[in-house]
C-alpha cells in the first residue's frame, strides 16, 4: 500500500483538531492548497535535443506571512507530494511563531542524469516560470533533496537579473558570499542537539552516558553525528542508503566522515570491534537515541514493536507512520517530533532572510544563539502542552501551530 | 467511455505532427501546457458558513502573445479538461492569426446553486488568487459556459481595484458601458454567416435558394437562424432543448425568436404547417447546409452515414466526431470545422481587447468589416491547402494553426 503523503499529513492535521476543537471552516482551510502552479520547463539538451521537465510551486498558506519551503530535484516528486510538504512547513513555521506562512516546489528529474550545464538551464528556465509565486514579500526557497548553494545561486541570479537589481531575499541556503548566512548547512544538525541537550536536562538523562544510533549520513545525519562525537556521545550505528557501520564501543565520526570523502561506503569500513549493518536492523538496534535522519516512513506498522530505545529524535521529515507512532506512545518512547526537531534550518534560513533584508549579517554566534532560544521556548510550549493534555509530543505540535493558524485565520477573516 | 479531452487534444497535435513532418523537439512542445495554476476559493456562503471551491487557470501557450480564453463555472471542470480546451483556444487565435495564446480558466461549481452574491464573492475571490497570471499583456479571460457580462465586470473591477487603475483590457466580454464592444454578442453568429457566404461562393451554390437546417436555439444557434433569415435564406429546421421543428417552405424566424425571448420552449410553439421532429431526423434531413450549434459529440459513426447535406458548419465547439470525420470526408461533404466557424467570438474578444489598450471604440459597421476581413482570410488559406492536399477543411486549419506556432517556437529559441 502507497500512502498517499498529502493525505497522511492531512490525517495529522485532524488528530490536532480534534484535541483543540478546532473551528470547522478553520480546519478546511488548513486542509486545503492555497494555490499550485504546474509548469512545464523545456531544457535544451547537450546533445541538441529537447527535453521538457514537469516543474510545481505550491504555497499551502500564506496566512501568517510569505511562504517558506524547498525546491526539491528529484524523479518522484509529484504535486501531492508537494502539497504534504508545503503543509508540512506550515505548521512548522507557525510551530516556531516565524512570520512565514508553507510552501514548497520541486522538479521531476534525476539529477544524476543531466550535465552541470543542463542544470543550470533547468533551475534558471524553473525559476522563470514560477517567478511570479516567488519573491521576499511573497514565498522564499531554499535547498531540499538534491538541491544545494549552488542551486539557490542560481535562482538568486535569475531572479535579480529578471527584476533589474540584486534581491538576495528571494531564496535562503545561498552561499555566504551572495549573503548567504553563517552557520546555515550545520543549523538541522545543531538544532537537534540544542533539542536533545535540553530534553535530557528534563528528564535527568546524562547525554555523555547514552548511546545513539543514527540512520542517514547526510546533510543532517553526519553533522548531527559529529556534533555529538564532539560531546563525547556513544554513537554505535551509522548508516547510509547501502547500509551502515555498528560498533558497541562507540565509532569515531571524524574518521568516518574522511573515509566517505575518499569515495568509500561506510559498511565497507573496518575498525576496532565494528561489523557492517542494515537499515533494518539498525533501527531496531538497543540504544538510548534512535535517530532517523534519512528518507520517510522508516520507522511502520511492522518495525515499531522492535524499536528498542527511550528517545526517537527525527531528523528527516516524517521517518514515523501514524500507526507507528500509536504503537511507540504505548511502549513509553518519547518521539521529538519532526517539525520540531529537524527545524534548525528553516530557523536559520528565516536569519538568512532577516539578514538580506536588513543588508546586516551576523555572526555564528548570534546565529546559534537565537537560533537556541527559538528552539527551547518552542520545546518547552510543547512539553508543557502534551503533558496538559496527555498528548505525544507530536500531536501537541500540531496543536499548537492549528491554534496559532486560527488565530491568524480568525483576525484576518474572509476576503473580499 | 468517457475520453479525457487533453489525451484527445495531444493526439490531434500527433496526427498534425505527422502530416507537416514535425521537428520532434517542438511536436514535445506543443503537447504540454506552459503553465497551470489550481486555486482554492474560500467563499463565505449567506448562511455563515464557509465553502472552498477549486479553481484553475490554464495557459496552454503564450508563445504568439498573452493568453486567451473563457472562464466556466460548472461541476463538470475538472484540471485536463481546462487544460484541453486552453490548447485548442491555441489553434483557434493562431488559425485567425491573433496576436494571441491559448488559455482557459474554470471553477468547480455549480453556479445555479449559489446566490448572486456568492457568485460574486466567488468570481472577485478567484480574480484575487489568479490575479498574477492574468492581464491585457498577459492573459485574457472572456465568458464561457455558465458566465456571463456581468461576471467579467466583477473580474474587471476586481483586477482594477487591485492594481490601482482601470484596467478594462483584463477580461472581453465586458457590457458595453464599461469598455465591452458592440458587436461581441452577435460575433459568433457574424462569423458563421461570414464563412458560410465564402464557402457556398466556392462552391457556386446560391445561398439564398439553400436550404438550412440549424441545431440549437442558444446564442449561437439563435444568431445565426435571425441573421440568415434576415438575408432571405431558407431555415427549414430548427431545434431547442424540447424538441425540433420543420417546415420545408422555411419558418418565420422572426415569430419564433420573438417567442423564445419571452422564455418560451419550441414545443409549445403553434403553427399546424410546422412539423416537430426529433434531433436524430432533423441531423440528417435532406439539406444543404447543417448547422449543429449545440454541443459537442452530435455526428457520430452512428449517424454520419445518414448526414444528407452539401456542407456542414460548425457553430458548436466539438460537434462531429473524428470517425464521423472521415466518413462525412468520403461522402465529399464540406466541414468547416469549429475553430474556424465559429471563431468570430475570439476575434471580436481581441477587437475588444485592441479598443480597450487604444481606449479608442470602434463603430459596429468596422467590427463586422474586420471580423469579415480577418475570418475570410483564415478560411481562404484553409480552403486553398485543403484542396492542394486533398484533405479535410479541419486538418488543413490544424495544419495553418500549428505551422505557425512551430514557426514561433524556433524564431523566439529556447530561453535561456
Amino acid at each position: 500500500m502507497i500512502i498517499n503523503p498529502y493525505e497522511s499529513a492531512k490525517k495529522k492535521i485532524d488528530i490536532a483538531a480534534e484535541l483543540i476543537n478546532l473551528h470547522p471552516n478553520t480546519l478546511e482551510y488548513l486542509k486545503k492548497t492555497e494555490r499550485a502552479l504546474v509548469v512545464s520547463i523545456p531544457v535544451m539538451m547537450d546533445d541538441g535535443s529537447l527535453e521538457i521537465f514537469e516543474g510545481f510551486r505550491v504555497h499551502h498558506s500564506t496566512l501568517r506571512g510569505p511562504g517558506k519551503g524547498g525546491v526539491r530535484f528529484s524523479p518522484f516528486v509529484t504535486l501531492d507530494m508537494m502539497k504534504a510538504l508545503a503543509l508540512l512547513m506550515t505548521f512548522k513555521t507557525a510551530l516556531l511563531g516565524l512570520p512565514f506562512g508553507g510552501s514548497k516546489g520541486g522538479i521531476r528529474v534525476d539529477t544524476k542524469k543531466l550535465s552541470e550545464r543542463e542544470l543550470e538551464a533547468l533551475t534558471r528556465r524553473y525559476t522563470m516560470e514560477i517567478i511570479n509565486m516567488i519573491g521576499p514579500d511573497k514565498d522564499v526557497a531554499a535547498p531540499d533533496m538534491y538541491t544545494d548553494s549552488r542551486t539557490m545561486a542560481w535562482m538568486m541570479d535569475t531572479y535579480s537579473m529578471q527584476k533589474g537589481r540584486t534581491i538576495p531575499g528571494v531564496v535562503t541556503g545561498k552561499p555566504i558570499e551572495i549573503g548567504g548566512s553563517i552557520g546555515r548547512i550545520e543549523a538541522p544538525g545543531t538544532g537537534m542537539i540544542y533539542i536533545l541537550q535540553h530534553l535530557c536536562q528534563k528528564l535527568n538523562y546524562n547525554l555523555k552516558k547514552m548511546s545513539v544510533a543514527i540512520q542517514g549520513f547526510g546533510k543532517v545525519g553526519s553533522v548531527v553525528a559529529k556534533q555529538l562525537c564532539n560531546n563525547s556521545c556513544n554513537i554505535i550505528a551509522i548508516s547510509e542508503e547501502e547500509g551502515g557501520i555498528y560498533s558497541p564501543d562507540g565509532l569515531d565520526i571524524d574518521t568516518l566522515i574522511k573515509w566517505k570523502q575518499q569515495g568509500n561506503l561506510l559498511k565497507e569500513y573496518e575498525g576496532k570491534n565494528t561489523s557492517p549493518i542494515t537499515n533494518d536492523k539498525l533501527l531496531s538496534t538497543e540504544c538510548d537515541v534512535l535517530i532517523p535522519a534519512a528518507v520517510e516512513n522508516q520507522i511502520y506498522s511492522k518495525n515499531a514493536d522492535k524499536i528498542d530505545c527511550k528517545i526517537i529524535l527525527e531528523g528527516a521529515n516524517s521517518p514515523t507512520t501514524s500507526q507507528a507512532d500509536k504503537i511507540l506512545e504505548e511502549k513509553e518512547i518519547i518521539v521529538v517530533p519532526d517539525i520540531l526537531a529537524n527545524s534548525g534550518g528553516v530557523c536559520v534560513s528565516y536569519f538568512e532572510y532577516i539578514q538580506d533584508m536588513q543588508s546586516y549579517f551576523w555572526k555564528l554566534d548570534r546565529v546559534n544563539q537565537e537560533m537556541k532560544s527559538i528552539l527551547i521556548d518552542t520545546f518547552e510550549k510543547i512539553f508543557e502542552f502534551s503533558k496538559k493534555t496527555d498528548s505525544s509530543l507530536r500531536t501537541a505540535a500540531y496543536a499548537i501551530s492549528a491554534n496559532r493558524l486560527a488565530k491568524a485565520h480568525e483576525l484576518r477573516g474572509l476576503f473580499p | 467511455m468517457a475520453v479525457n479531452p487533453f489525451e484527445m487534444a495531444k493526439k490531434q497535435i500527433d496526427i498534425v505532427a505527422e502530416v507537416l513532418d514535425l521537428d520532434p523537439n517542438i511536436h514535445k512542445f506543443l503537447k504540454r501546457v506552459e503553465r497551470s495554476l489550481i486555486v482554492s476559493i474560500p467563499i463565505m456562503m449567506d448562511d455563515g458558513t464557509v465553502k472552498i471551491f477549486e479553481g484553475y487557470r490554464v495557459h496552454h501557450s503564450t508563445i504568439r502573445g498573452p493568453g486567451k480564453g473563457g472562464l466556466r463555472y460548472s461541476l463538470g471542470v475538472n484540471l485536463d479538461e481546462v487544460k484541453a480546451l486552453a490548447t485548442w483556444m491555441t489553434w483557434k487565435t493562431s488559425l485567425l492569426n491573433l496576436p494571441l495564446g491559448g488559455s482557459k480558466g474554470g471553477i468547480c461549481v455549480d453556479p445555479f446553486k449559489l446566490s448572486k452574491k456568492e457568485l460574486e464573492r466567488l468570481t472577485r475571490r478567484f480574480t484575487a488568487e489568479i490575479i498574477n497570471i492574468i492581464g491585457p499583456d498577459i492573459d485574457i479571460p472572456a465568458p464561457d459556459l455558465n458566465t456571463n457580462p456581468q461576471i467579467m465586470a466583477w473580474i474587471m473591477d476586481t483586477y482594477s481595484m487591485q492594481k490601482g487603475r482601470t484596467i478594462t483590457g483584463v477580461v472581453t466580454g465586458k457590457p458595453v458601458e464599461i469598455g465591452g464592444s458592440v458587436g461581441r454578442a452577435d460575433a459568433t453568429g457574424m462569423g458563421l454567416y461570414f464563412v458560410l457566404q465564402a464557402m457556398a461562393e466556392k462552391l457556386k451554390l446560391d445561398l439564398k435558394s439553400l436550404k438550412i437546417v440549424v441545431q440549437g436555439f442558444g446564442n449561437v444557434g439563435g444568431s445565426i437562424a435571425d441573421l440568415l433569415y434576415k438575408h432571405g435564406c431558407k431555415v427549414i429546421a430548427l431545434s431547442d432543448i424540447s424538441t425540433g421543428i420543420y417546415y420545408e417552405d422555411g419558418l418565420d424566424l422572426e415569430k419564433l425568436l420573438a417567442w423564445a425571448k419571452q422564455g418560451n420552449l419550441l414545443k409549445d410553439y403553434k403553427n399546424d404547417k410546422y412539423k416537430l421532429i426529433g434531433n436524430d431526423e432533423l441531423l440528417t434531413l435532406k439539406c444543404d447546409v447543417l448547422i449543429p450549434a449545440a454541443i459537442e459529440n452530435q455526428i457520430t459513426e452512428k449517424n454520419a452515414e445518414k448526414i444528407d447535406c452539401k456542407i456542414v458548419l460548425e457553430g458548436a465547439n466539438g460537434p462531429t466526431t473524428p470517425e464521423a470525420d472521415k466518413i462525412l470526408f468520403k461522402k465529399e461533404i464540406y466541414v468547416v470545422p469549429d475553430i474556424l466557424a465559429n471563431s468570430g467570438g475570439v476575434c471580436v474578444s481581441y477587437f475588444e481587447y485592441v479598443q480597450d489598450i487604444n481606449s479608442y471604440f470602434w463603430k459596429l459597421d468596422r467590427i463586422n468589416e474586420e471580423l469579415k476581413r480577418i475570418i475570410i482570410e483564415a478560411f481562404e488559406e484553409t480552403y486553398k491547402i485543403s484542396e492542394e492536399k486533398k484533405i479535410p477543411l479541419r486538418t488543413a486549419a490544424y495544419i495553418i494553426a500549428v505551422s505557425r506556432i512551430a514557426k514561433a517556437i524556433e524564431l523566439r529559441g529556447i530561453f535561456p
